[in-house]
């Protein structure tokens, strides 16, 4: 699930090799087929009653007047004017630049510590096995708690950080720094493991012949090592843009998107238009735009990604 | 020469192990300081300069938030929304990652994507629509209202992972399973889910490790206290004045150690499961 920590954040296969659909199909082949639609269409059905049945829904209400009584919710007709009041807003131009800068940054510096940290591992001769033990932790936290966690740390009056940094949480550029440091805590683990996983299928010779050739360490990794991790790192990027890009739970917790505004993502700004405002239909336009950039950039991320493994894919 | 005389602890003191010890108080330090202010007293936690060591070690918090506050109730209602939608994607995503993987099924690789684009969706994207649909259904706080969409959202992976499994195992035993007349329900129960057990386990830990921390679903249609989960429960905890710290994580130790020990238990199945994309890519 795309739970925001981690998502668990969670991680997404990607495609594996395909069985090639048979030529002809006889009667067993087209029994057996009817078996399978039949083993799948309950996942299938419950998949799509909750998401892609939602999805649409939510297209609907982004572009309906809705209205809220004591009585519950009524639909009052067509409109476009959600869009254009949510998109001509500040509020969303600000969360949509808040997003973006915060998923880079994140992203950026996960990956390279990330980068780092497995390479420390992969060096390690003991005690590998407890390092990975103690890297899925942070992985398994709940991301609400950990919010908490920093949020007491941070604290202005008694925070162990309130000496070095007074009020970390009070102005809007340091409050984003200390965001995304809880972020980089909780995740940097995570990118680690995916790395380590890419760093220990390079095959040793490879490495051996670059320092043969004369090449130190430092050269051996920008010439050979990070090359032949691009794939795996491509994956760890992917999985942390589109999390990180639905940023809820840490700030809703952590800064409550303060001070003011300044730190409120998409999400929390669709949430809070939704719940607290109760604008519906504004509220659907904020989700409906944030799942269209989300899936925009899932449809490139695959496109770049089946022209690398291109040829283990049908193009079916 | 040098070095082969090195004995004891010099051996360990070299850049790597000194980079290992790094990560590790980078990621321990902050969960140290979970633990450690959960056993402190009231004055403990507000204390300047902070208290490294909880002085005196208190469990009045567990006390608190076990006794004084429903934490435990949000604890069971977290243990009843995972396990049930954990139950859920493991039966339906056994089934439908072995059709997709196994059977001649056309138009696998349209499902296939699809799935994968489904799993990235942000969740902001269906909150509107179902809370309404939650409503006209009369599900607001309810069980139910969480466990179908944590199935739906947790099946994705769950079939992307089995049918990886699915493709790896042998077609042999299956085809003289057939043969001696089994059905393919039986077929599928008695000869090739054992092989995929694995599979299920990560599929089976992913799954309650994402119920057990989910929070935008939790938050928007359980808002009742009595059917909120342990994420909700941490979060609207306190005031916006002053937060309970110690309460607060106490109920957070008592959430995250059995996760963690699930996760330390399972963790070859786990690393397996974050990795299957790298690896294969």
């Amino acid at each position: 699930m795309a739970s925001t920590q981690l998502a668990p954040t969670a991680p997404v296969a990607v495609p594996g090799t395909l069985v090639p659909p048979p030529v002809r199909r006889d009667r067993m082949t087209r029994n057996l087929a009817r078996m399978g639609w039949g083993f799948a269409s309950p996942a299938l059905i419950v998949i799509g009653a909750f998401t892609i049945f939602p999805i649409l829904f939510s297209i609907f209400v982004s572009f309906e007047n809705v209205n809220v009584t004591g009585a519950g919710f009524s639909f009052q007709g067509l409109t476009a004017g959600n869009y254009s009041t949510v998109l001509g807003a500040g509020l969303w131009h600000h969360a949509l630049w808040f997003t973006t800068v915060y998923t880079v940054v994140t992203v950026v510096v996960e990956v390279a510590l990330g980068t780092v940290f497995a390479l420390v591992l992969e060096r390690m001769t003991q005690g590998r096995g407890m390092m990975m033990a103690l890297l899925l932790i942070p992985w398994s936290l709940i991301t609400v708690v950990s919010a908490e966690l920093w949020s007491y740390i941070y604290n202005a009056s008694y925070g162990v950080l309130s000496g070095v940094f007074h009020n970390i949480l009070g102005a809007p550029f340091s409050a984003t720094v200390a965001l995304m440091f809880a972020d980089v805590w909780k995740t940097t683990p995570f990118v680690t493991i995916i790395v380590l996983a890419g760093l220990v299928m390079i095959p040793q010779e490879l490495l051996e012949a670059s320092e043969v050739d004369g090449a130190n360490g430092w050269k051996t990794f920008w010439r050979v090592t990070l090359p032949l991790l691009r794939p795996t790192i491509g994956i760890a990027v992917l999985f942390r843009v589109l999390q990180a890009f639905g940023l809820f739970d840490l700030p809703y917790v952590l800064t409550t998107g303060g001070p003011g505004t300044s730190t409120e993502s998409l999400a929390m700004l669709g949430y809070n238009t939704m719940f607290t405002n109760l604008d519906f239909g504004p509220g659907a336009a904020v989700a409906t735009t944030t799942a269209a950039i989300v899936l925009i950039m899932s449809l490139v991320f695959l496109k770049a990604f089946k022209a690398q493994v291109g040829k283990e894919l049908p193009s079916a | 020469m040098r070095n082969r005389t090195r004995t004891g602890a010099a051996r360990y003191f070299n850049l790597v192990n000194l980079g290992a010890l790094l990560i590790a108080l980078f990621v321990i330090i902050p969960m140290y300081w979970l633990f450690a202010s959960a056993f402190k007293t009231t004055a403990g936690v507000g204390a300047s300069p902070p208290q490294y060591f909880p002085n005196p070690v208190s469990t009045t918090n567990f006390q608190q938030a076990f006794g004084q506050y429903t934490f435990g109730r949000y604890i069971l209602n977290s243990l009843v929304v995972a396990a049930c939608s954990t139950a859920l994607v493991l039966s339906l995503g056994t089934l439908a990652g072995y059709a997709l993987g196994r059977l001649p099924v056309r138009g696998k690789y349209p499902v296939m994507v699809s799935l994968l684009m489904i799993s990235v969706f942000p969740q902001i994207a269906v909150i509107a629509p179902l809370y309404l649909i939650m409503r006209d259904l009369g599900w607001l706080n309810s069980y139910q209202a969480l466990i179908f969409p944590y199935t739906a959202f947790n099946l994705p992976f769950a079939i992307w992972i089995l049918r990886n499994y699915f493709l790896g195992i042998s077609m042999s035993m299956e085809e003289s399973a057939r043969v001696d007349g089994a059905g393919a329900l039986r077929t599928l129960w008695s000869v090739i889910i054992p092989q995929v057990s694995p599979g299920i386990f990560t599929a089976g830990v992913f799954t309650f490790t994402a119920c057990w921390t989910e929070f935008l679903m939790a938050l928007s249609f359980n808002q009742q206290n009595n059917m909120r989960t342990i994420p909700v429960g941490i979060a609207t905890f306190g005031s916006q004045f002053t937060v309970p710290y110690g309460t607060l994580f106490a109920a957070s130790v008592v959430a995250v150690v059995p996760i963690a020990i699930l996760v330390l238990v399972f963790r070859k199945a786990v690393v397996s499961g974050l990795t299957s994309g790298a690896v294969k890519g």
